[in-house]
């Protein structure tokens, strides 16, 4: 089925053709939106509610760019909107939780591999809540979500270069803030 | 190759975007850095772990639980189509102005002006002889019904220097 035909139907108001689109983009939206808030729950609330503003919003799309563009557009809006909200709610200390998980890796060493990555993505992902909203964001898009450079220009509405910058700065940042777990892990492992 | 210019070049190799002979010059550097070959490391294990990550399936009924927040509630304001369609509408309206204002002066004839016409041209407008009239005052016998018929006809005169003075 053509995607421009379903949206031209759903424009109409045929349910059925957004139930289409909503099938095919549900999993990236969701996915997007369990990225950066990291929690199943909000996640899910929050791909719902980007469809509802999408369906509600479908007369302004004009159909200059894609409808996947579009939506993943909606979808970082509307999670930067909710990160928003709850960085003012709950401030994530990452500098104790950093050197909490740190001081336990010295006394008990994980045996297994796969708990050591587990433990090194949950230490990832405390830095990457810590991070300012819009690096969040685009690590996201880059790096958790892999879409290319193009897609994120489109979907964050900003020039090819200054994707490249932003992720660039992000990068570094995320690095700058992993250092004191790397410097430990660095005598005993990879490093 | 600085060690600040090699950060840039290691955060563009995660991508696969340095040319042939960037990637030679990166290569070089790291052979000779211990320190660049410790970023290296951490940006590709930030990097792997976050390609890595494995994300919970979405909830059940995902449409089955959106659907009925969407029942009834999107109307289609008719001013809406307009606009969506307004902008389209600009350039073919332009067009269509053009091309009327070109047929109306291509196409209709001007309208023929009035002409201010003396009483002897609207007499050979309308192919009578303009000396008809004046020719039976001046075959009357006696002069003064002559002068005063010819006075009479020129009272109409509005220019003073025409009018008849015997």
């Amino acid at each position: 089925m053509d995607e421009k035909d379903m949206v031209r139907r759903s424009k109409e108001g045929d349910e059925e053709a957004f139930g289409f689109l909503v099938k095919k983009y549900k999993t990236k939206v969701y996915h997007l939106a369990y990225s950066l808030s990291h929690d199943a729950q909000a996640a899910d609330d929050l791909a719902q509610e980007v469809f509802i503003k999408a369906y509600y919003a479908l007369d302004k799309f004009r159909e200059q760019s894609e409808f996947g563009t579009w939506i993943y557009r909606i979808a970082v809006n509307h999670c930067r909107d909710f990160l928003r909200k709850k960085n003012r709610m709950i401030q994530i200390p990452f500098e104790n939780i950093a050197g909490k998980i740190s001081a336990e890796e010295d006394e008990t060493l994980p045996e297994e591999k796969e708990q050591e990555e587990a433990k090194r993505r949950e230490i990832i992902h405390t830095a990457i809540q810590a991070m300012p909203d819009k690096y969040r964001v685009i690590l996201s898009l880059r790096d958790i979500q892999d879409f290319p450079y193009s897609e994120i220009s489109k979907i964050l509405d900003i020039s090819p270069g200054t994707v490249d910058s932003r992720l660039h700065r992000a990068r570094k940042m995320l690095r700058k803030k992993l250092e004191p777990f790397f410097s430990k892990k660095g005598e005993g492992h990879e490093m | 190759m600085k060690c600040k210019q090699t950060e840039k070049y290691l955060l563009k190799s995660l991508d696969e975007r340095l040319n042939p002979s960037e990637a030679i010059r990166l290569e070089e550097h790291l052979d000779d850095c211990p320190l660049c070959q410790k970023r290296q490391s951490e940006y590709r294990i930030v990097r792997e772990t976050l390609k890595e990550e494995s994300f919970p399936e979405t909830k059940p009924y995902f449409w089955e639980r959106l659907q009925p927040k969407l029942k009834g509630k999107r109307t289609i304001e008719p001013w809406t189509i307009g606009k969506q369609f307004g902008l389209r509408a600009i350039p073919l309206s332009i067009l269509v102005v053009v091309l009327f204002t070109a047929a109306v002066f291509l196409f209709v004839p001007s309208p023929v002006e009035e002409l201010d016409l003396s009483q002897t041209g609207v007499f050979l407008l309308e192919n009578l002889n303009p000396l008809e009239e004046t020719q039976s005052f001046l075959s009357e016998e006696g002069d003064v019904n002559k002068h005063l018929m010819l006075i009479f006809s020129s009272l109409d005169e509005t220019d003073t220097i025409r009018r008849y003075f015997p």
